[in-house]
């Protein structure tokens, strides 16, 4: 019952789906400009790159297509990829240098 | 056989300066020797078979147009004549070489003789060449030798000095001299020396190439005013004054002009500059050798002496007793440039002020001989060598103009004093010595006793000489008669210093205090090296620092420095944004983003993509 009222919904405000996806990427963004905790980055980076995934899913539904949904399976793939590679940079980095905080990794500074 | 008389010094150079090492200095001064006496030999019987002046081509170099210049030799009387001189007396020289840098052997010695056979292909190369072009490769030549062989003693501060100075003012002659080559071929279309000699004839501008020509031969022969390197060059070993004031280097210019005397002979202008010129050299030149005290310098003073009253005779127009008197010359010159080597070597190489000298007669009777020989043949005593070389010059010239020949018989007295006050001072009078004086070994005395005898008979060769040349030159009983004067000034010179150095009727220096301030004053060359270098040196570093401070370091400098803090004064705002912080990173692009999407938007509503 809910579902279905839920879908209908979804169906009748496509737009919804980019409202969301705005939200969350602004949400990522964010964090990813006011946060210093490198972890914390990577997860606002994580949540920056899912709202793509749902302005994708957006675009199919309101098109009717399915080309998004694979697109967006690619980008899961990929940022779970992306998400292992990233945190083993961190944990390298805060191995070496006993540190999170971006504030305090500034070596390339002009 | 006339391109066997280059030959020969170009191969002892090439085989010395490769494997003089390998060879020993002494085989090296001896190969030298040889080459030296081998170009000698066949000089004499180029002399003997020459019938006609030859032009032998050796190589087709440089075309030029519808002409081309050539590489090759041309002899005829003048040039034969001068390179039999110029061989005999550097034979000469080279073997009493040897003897005379025994005490440097084992200090890669074999450079010396190397340099020498260089010095004598160049000088034949200056004498044998056919063109004017060739001529000028050993005027080079000659420049470069003599700046090694100046500069011999490079681990001197004053040699080194002194043969930087010789490159340097000859190479302001040799500036002239090029362009004078140019000029000359632009004239007359050739530099052919035979080709210059069938063309000879009027043409405007003559004076300006001659007189260029002229300003070469007064670098190389060191008159007025480029005359402070000769003096100077005395800082090389005896042996190369020897060789640089008799034979070779120096004769280059006198040579020159008599080689080409059918082109100064059309410019009454350019031959009265020689002549002033000359006139000038000699009387500067006789002074100054009057009040100087090393032994050899005062030589060099009387070479620039007799090397102006041969420009003179050019300049008044008797090329054949200019030359004769340049043959005589080279033979006395030498020699009294070998005796005064053998006196520095009797003396250890301790000293060459002659005032630390004196007495050294019976210690070196051999030299003293021939020291005197050279001093009388140079004073123009009678029956040396110089009294018929010199007489027979102002003879011809008495007739044409009576100032200029008083003033060589004036210049002639000064020789006569200043040789033969040198001759006194070293030999005469008393000398103590920390270490005995010894005579010189007979590799060194065999060479003086052969110009010896030639500065004594050497004169006798007068009449043959001219007839050899087709000169005009009165009978014997004539010239004697005229000649009255030169013998005069002779005595009255050699008197005049016999009496002040041997009788010492007035103290010298007496005389000396008395006379302090014209003696500085002439002895320092009447400030011309002064004046040199306080106006020509000091000024030309004034110039450059000049030029320095203003063109180098505002203009060149305030360029490159200003794009250099203009490129990092505007970086270093910029740098501030890259301040390593990641947040700020993603800021940056999080602007780079919406620029682009701004951008795409403004083109889409513009309606810049097409549709599709």
């Amino acid at each position: 019952m809910i579902e279905s009222l839920v879908a209908k919904f979804l169906v009748q405000n496509v737009e919804q789906y980019f409202v969301l996806a705005f939200v969350l990427l602004g949400i990522g963004l964010f964090g990813m400009m006011v946060r210093k905790n490198l972890i914390t980055i990577l997860m606002s980076l994580e949540l920056a790159l899912n709202s793509v995934n749902i302005a994708f899913v957006g675009i199919d539904k309101m098109n009717s297509l399915i080309d998004g949904q694979i697109f967006a399976l690619f980008t899961i793939a990929l940022a779970a990829a992306e998400a292992a590679v990233g945190l083993g940079i961190i944990i390298s980095l805060f191995r070496l240098r006993k540190a999170e905080n971006v504030n305090e990794i500034i070596d390339l500074k002009g | 056989m006339p391109t066997l008389i280059l030959l020969f010094p170009l191969l002892s150079f090439i085989t010395i300066g490769l494997f003089g090492r390998r060879l020993g200095d002494f085989t090296s001064g001896l190969i030298n020797a040889v080459a030296g006496i081998l170009s000698f030999i066949a000089a004499l019987i180029t002399m003997l078979n020459l019938k006609a002046p030859e032009d032998i081509i050796l190589y087709k170099f440089l075309p030029v147009s519808h002409t081309s210049i050539d590489i090759g030799i041309y002899v005829d009387r003048l040039s034969i004549s001068t390179t039999l001189t110029v061989t005999f007396v550097a034979s000469v020289i080279f073997v009493y070489a040897i003897g005379y840098m025994r005490y440097l052997f084992g200090n890669w010695t074999f450079k010396f003789f190397a340099y020498f056979s260089l010095f004598l292909f160049s000088m034949l190369l200056i004498l044998l060449g056919d063109s004017l072009i060739l001529m000028f490769f050993g005027w080079e030549g000659v420049g470069l030798a003599s700046y090694l062989l100046i500069g011999y003693f490079h681990e001197e501060k004053f040699a080194t000095k002194a043969s930087l100075e010789a490159f340097v003012m000859n190479r302001i002659g040799d500036w002239s001299f090029i362009l004078g080559i140019i000029y000359t071929f632009w004239l007359f279309g050739t530099l052919s020396l035979p080709k210059l000699f069938e063309n000879a004839s009027y043409i405007p501008g003559i004076t300006l190439a001659t007189l260029l020509l002229f300003g070469g031969a007064v670098g190389k022969s060191g008159q007025l005013p480029l005359h402070t390197w000769l003096p100077n060059a005395m800082a090389g070993p005896t042996p190369v004054s020897a060789l640089l004031h008799a034979a070779t280097m120096v004769a280059a210019g006198v040579y020159m002009v008599a080689r080409l005397y059918p082109l100064f002979s059309l410019s009454h202008t350019t031959l009265s500059y020689i002549t002033i010129t000359g006139v000038i050299t000699m009387v500067f030149a006789a002074l100054v050798a009057t009040v100087h005290d090393d032994i050899k310098k005062i030589i060099a003073f009387s070479t620039m002496s007799q090397l102006a009253i041969m420009f003179t005779a050019l300049g008044m127009g008797f090329p054949t007793a200019a030359m004769f008197h340049l043959t005589t010359h080279a033979f006395f010159k030498a020699l009294l440039f070998l005796a005064a080597g053998a006196v520095i070597t009797g003396l250890h190489h301790h000293t060459q002020n002659i005032f630390e000298m004196g007495g050294l007669k019976k210690y070196m009777p051999i030299t003293f001989g021939a020291f005197m020989i050279g001093a009388l043949a140079l004073s123009g005593f009678p029956p040396f060598a110089g009294y018929f070389s010199k007489d027979a010059i102002v003879s011809s010239i008495m007739d044409k103009s009576s100032l200029v020949a008083t003033m060589i018989l004036f210049t002639s007295m000064l020789t006569a004093y200043y040789i033969t006050r040198e001759a006194f001072v070293v030999f005469l009078g008393q000398g103590h010595y920390h270490e005995e004086p010894h005579e010189v070994e007979s590799i060194m005395t065999l060479p003086m006793l052969i110009l010896s005898f030639l500065s004594l008979v050497g004169g006798f060769l007068l009449w043959s000489y001219f007839t050899y040349m087709n000169s005009p030159i009165e009978p014997p009983s004539s010239f004697i008669i005229h000649s009255i004067y030169g013998i005069i000034v002779a005595v009255v010179g050699i008197s005049l210093s016999y009496l002040l150095y041997v009788k010492k009727i007035i103290d010298p220096n007496t005389l000396y205090e008395l006379f302090k301030p014209i003696h500085s004053f002439v002895k320092s060359q009447f400030y011309t090296e002064y004046i040199y270098h306080n106006i020509f040196a000091k000024g030309y570093l004034a110039i450059s620092r000049l030029v320095y401070k203003i063109v180098d370091r505002i203009l060149i400098d305030g360029f490159v420095n200003g794009v250099a803090s203009a490129t990092s004064n505007y970086g270093k705002p910029v740098s501030k944004l890259q301040n390593g912080k990641l947040n700020y990173y993603a800021l940056y692009m999080l602007y780079g983003v919406v620029c682009v999407f701004l951008l795409l938007i403004l083109v889409i509503f513009e309606g810049g993509i097409p549709n599709g």
